[in-house]
């Protein structure tokens, strides 16, 4: 279809950054405490759940990439237009904005939290909002690429998980497991539901895919990218179910770290006050990316400067974060953003690709109708 | 928005050159045919110093010439002889074709006489032409070659810069003997004229940032050159950034390594260091000597290298965090011993870590700056003097002098003087943060010295190269170094096929690099 986004060479990435793009996006503050909120609803299979969303999330990012692929080189904002015309493609763009801004805010918040929490309990949460925000818009200034070599790196930050897990599984307990399969299917689906807060990420493509170079093999570097996540939230779960007891796990609200507290190595104690400042370069490209994007929807619709955008922008997120600050309350944005993510990354993008098919069918139509007269 | 100011103003400098040059042509003064006229307006350009030598051959011949600036054998045996032995009414064309000298030239501009005249020529005037032989006889006093006092190395040639550019660019034209040796000059500063010398090698610098350098050195408007440092400082990316973004070395086999891999130099009359770009951080760790060594040497002292940055830049404030916030994550045993030896310090650990480092930076400075023999011996007392009467007067714990001595240490490892010492300097920031937020504000320094490396440009090239952009085929040659098999002799980022710096095509032209190097 006709329109499209042009990008110039040396702003575009190579293909293979995306499997770094989708973990780093993937992974950020859900990974602390994704256990408890499965827990609830699918008991000792919610690593089932686990597999299961990831399956979903799949087919979803499939259906996505499809849509992307109707379209030379145009992002989500620029396929709304194009499908839905000027006022209502717009309204979804908001909407969309609206979606990544509160992705952004819902970060913050829950990484404050975690800081406040377990380090340093006096902190002013204000002071780590704007020390956040401010290396975020530095990172941001750099550009496209720079917002992408964050990612990079960041990914390198994560590699020591998977091997220190092997520390608690030593007092870990198989028997929690069993018996599989014991509970309702929909307890599981339920489950698969309450892994949107922690799995979304990977709708971030929506917005890079102009971006890419190479626009042919890019798909498997997607799939490639959530399959590491994957393996990361499936062994993080794993070890959780054997080592807490069901009881336990529903009482803790970061099982993550708590678990990261047994470890013990010869010269380090109480590692997880080390990995949750350690976290601060995880999350740092999921908010840089989202802000990108809400920054790619503002400018397609107002004429804005970076500088005014991020002034803007950040400023919303200060004030609202003055709001909210109790740990229900954050339970509460959770919630509601874990439902809202799911409308948005999970069932929207079927709507889409079937809008786009109409589209694509109707429009042929047109061309041959046009052609016999 | 920002680049279109840059453009404006490059637009604005563009008109500013083309005006002075403008004014330069229309004082294009002549040279007067009189002899009386012509050494009035001589002496009053030159304001009558008094090392102008003016020597009256013959009643229609004069020879000129600034004192110590010219070579006297020369002067006597070839110039002054031809000159009494010319002819009555010989004109310079005549003189110019007899003198037997390499290099003699006619001008008939005064302004250039002169500018000759400072570099080392003579100058022959003969009534009744407006027209003056120059015989360039310049002799240039300079030091020998000596072994290089900064960058020294075990393994390799021992010869370093000297101060003149004709020594150093014959000291490179023999290392390589190559006819894509390109050398182009520019004469740099309105007060000083210093000449400098733009080398690359035709056909594997890369097109695009050899015209990088030669339009930032041609866009420069400046009163002085000194040194090559200053220059460097001038023409790099980002000049306000900590960190160095080209490289300077006072060693010939480093800079013919980097211009046989695809970098620019620059070299600059009167100074012993040489400019080389575009480099990337990476190889500011790295030295010419890892490419002597077996490959599993220089992989661990490179790998050596990086630990000690590490410790150098994090240990101390590590270390001010843990006691300040986080002692919980010191186990028991490591626990016991830190807490006897800080029983008696009345300071908080960031006050106690400042005063040593800074300590440490006043040693440092002073050894730098004393002659050798007292420098050290200065280095040796006091480290010793004042590091145990700390730790006796109960000011710091024996442990901090530790860390602290460990980082000043690992900082003297990188190969690089200037990286060096902005590693040494960036400590501070970070132990400040780190008294004040614990791990939280180590982490705000490292999120922003990332994305501060990752800002940065090296003559339009990503600072970070092999790393990011992920470019796999430079890696085997970054932390580590494994056997030449493995390795390319170009890094990408001076990859030939101009332009497309991490282009589609990487594969092909791996292909085809091989063939040109080894």
């Amino acid at each position: 279809m006709k329109e499209t986004l042009h990008i110039s060479n040396n702003q575009k990435i190579n293909a293979f950054l995306l499997f770094f793009i989708v973990t780093a996006t993937q992974i950020g503050v859900g990974i602390h405490g994704f256990q408890r909120v499965i827990y609830q609803d699918a008991k000792q299979d919610a690593w089932i759940s686990v597999i299961l969303s990831f399956l979903l999330a799949h087919i979803v990012v499939y259906i996505m990439m499809k849509t992307l692929d109707m379209y030379d080189s145009n992002d989500l904002y620029g396929i709304h237009i194009d499908i839905f015309g000027k006022y209502l493609g717009n309204f979804l763009n908001i909407l969309y904005i609206f979606y990544c801004s509160s992705a952004f805010f819902v970060i913050v918040k829950n990484y404050t939290e975690v800081i406040n929490t377990w380090v340093f309990p006096y902190l002013s949460s204000m002071f780590l909002c704007l020390s956040i925000l401010s290396i975020i818009i530095y990172t941001f200034k750099g550009g496209f690429r720079v917002i992408i070599g964050i990612c990079f790196f960041s990914f390198f930050f994560l590699l020591w998980i998977p091997p220190i897990l092997i520390i608690p599984l030593k007092y870990s307990d198989l028997n929690y497991l069993l018996p599989i399969l014991d509970n309702e299917l929909k307890g599981i689906l339920k489950g698969v539901m309450s892994m949107s807060f922690t799995i979304v990420g990977f709708e971030i493509i929506n917005f890079v895919y102009p971006f890419l170079k190479n626009k042919t093999k890019y798909k498997r570097y997607v799939h490639l990218g959530m399959l590491f996540t994957l393996f990361l939230y499936l062994s993080i779960m794993f070890v959780s179910l054997t080592f807490f007891s069901g009881e336990q796990l529903m009482k803790t609200i970061w099982a993550t770290l708590t678990l990261f507290g047994f470890i013990r190595l010869p010269f380090i104690e109480r590692i997880e006050i080390i990995t949750i400042c350690l976290w601060m370069i995880i999350i740092l490209p999921n908010l840089c990316l989202y802000m990108w994007a809400a920054y790619r929807g503002v400018q397609r619709m107002v004429n804005i400067s970076v500088n005014k955008f991020l002034l803007i922008f950040s400023s919303i997120m200060f004030v609202s974060g003055i709001f909210i600050n109790k740990r229900t309350d954050i339970n509460l944005l959770n919630d509601w953003f874990g439902k809202y993510a799911f409308a948005v990354v999970f069932i929207y993008p079927f709507i889409l690709f079937l809008c786009a098919l109409l589209k694509r069918q109707i429009k042929k139509m047109q061309v041959s109708n046009s052609e016999k007269s | 928005m920002f680049n279109k100011k840059k453009k404006e103003k490059q637009k604005k400098q563009q008109n500013d050159q083309q005006k002075k040059e403008a004014k330069k042509e229309s004082k294009k003064e002549p040279i007067s045919s009189n002899r009386y006229e012509f050494l009035q307006s001589l002496k009053e350009k030159l304001h009558s110093p008094s090392d102008l030598i003016i020597r009256y051959v013959s009643p229609t011949t004069t020879v000129i010439y600034v004192d110590n600036l010219v070579d006297i054998s020369l002067l006597n045996e070839q110039v002054l002889k031809e000159v009494q032995n010319a002819k009555q009414g010989a004109t310079p064309q005549d003189i110019h074709t007899n003198l037997k000298l390499p290099e003699v030239d006619v001008m008939d501009e005064l302004n250039k006489t002169i500018l000759e005249m400072l570099i080392g020529a003579c100058i022959i005037h003969i009534e009744g032409f407006s027209e003056v032989v120059i015989a360039k006889i310049s002799s240039i006093q300079s030091r020998g070659l000596s072994a290089p006092e900064n960058e020294s190395q075990v393994i390799g040639s021992q010869v370093g810069f000297n101060e003149s550019i004709a020594t150093n660019i014959s000291l490179v034209r023999r290392y390589i003997t190559n006819p894509d040796l390109c050398n182009e000059k520019f004469t740099l500063g309105h007060q000083t004229n210093t000449s400098l010398s733009l080398l690359y090698i035709h056909g594997i610098a890369t097109e695009e940032q050899v015209n990088t350098v030669r339009q930032r050195i041609t866009d420069l408007d400046i009163a002085d050159i000194i040194d090559s440092a200053v220059l460097e400082g001038l023409i790099d990316d980002n000049s306000l950034s900590l960190f160095p973004q080209m490289l300077l070395t006072e060693r010939p086999d480093r800079f013919c390594d980097g211009l046989l891999s695809g970098k620019v130099g620059i070299l600059v009359n009167g100074s012993s260091m040489a400019i080389l770009g575009p480099q990337s951080f990476i190889e500011f760790f790295q030295s010419r000597e890892d490419q002597n060594l077996r490959w599993s040497i220089a992989s661990f002292v490179r790998l050596l290298r990086f630990i000690a940055i590490f410790i150098s830049i994090y240990l101390t404030p590590i270390y001010v965090a843990t006691l300040t916030f986080h002692y919980e994550v010191i186990p028991q045993p490591l626990l016991v011993p830190l807490n006897e030896s800080r029983a008696i310090v009345p300071f908080p650990p960031i006050i106690e870590a400042l005063l040593l480092e800074i300590i440490i930076e006043l040693l440092r400075e002073a050894g730098a700056k004393l002659p050798t023999k007292v420098g050290q011996t200065i280095g040796i007392v006091g480290g010793i003097v004042i590091g145990t009467a700390a730790v006796q007067a109960g000011i710091t714990s024996n442990i901090l002098i530790i860390i602290v001595a460990l980082g000043a240490l690992s900082s003297f490892t990188t190969p690089n003087y200037m990286m060096g010492n902005a590693i040494r300097i960036i400590r501070f920031p970070i132990i400040i943060l780190a008294g004040f937020w614990g791990y939280f504000g180590i982490m705000l320094a490292v999120c922003f010295i990332f994305t501060h490396l990752l800002r940065q440009t090296t003559l339009g090239a990503p600072y970070l190269a092999p790393f990011y952009p992920p470019r796999w085929k430079d890696w085997p040659d970054s932390i580590i170094r494994l056997p030449s098999t493995f390795l390319s002799r170009q890094g990408i980022n001076n990859r030939n096929p101009q332009g497309n710096n991490q282009g589609e095509n990487e594969g092909n032209n791996q292909k085809s690099e091989k063939k040109v190097t080894e």
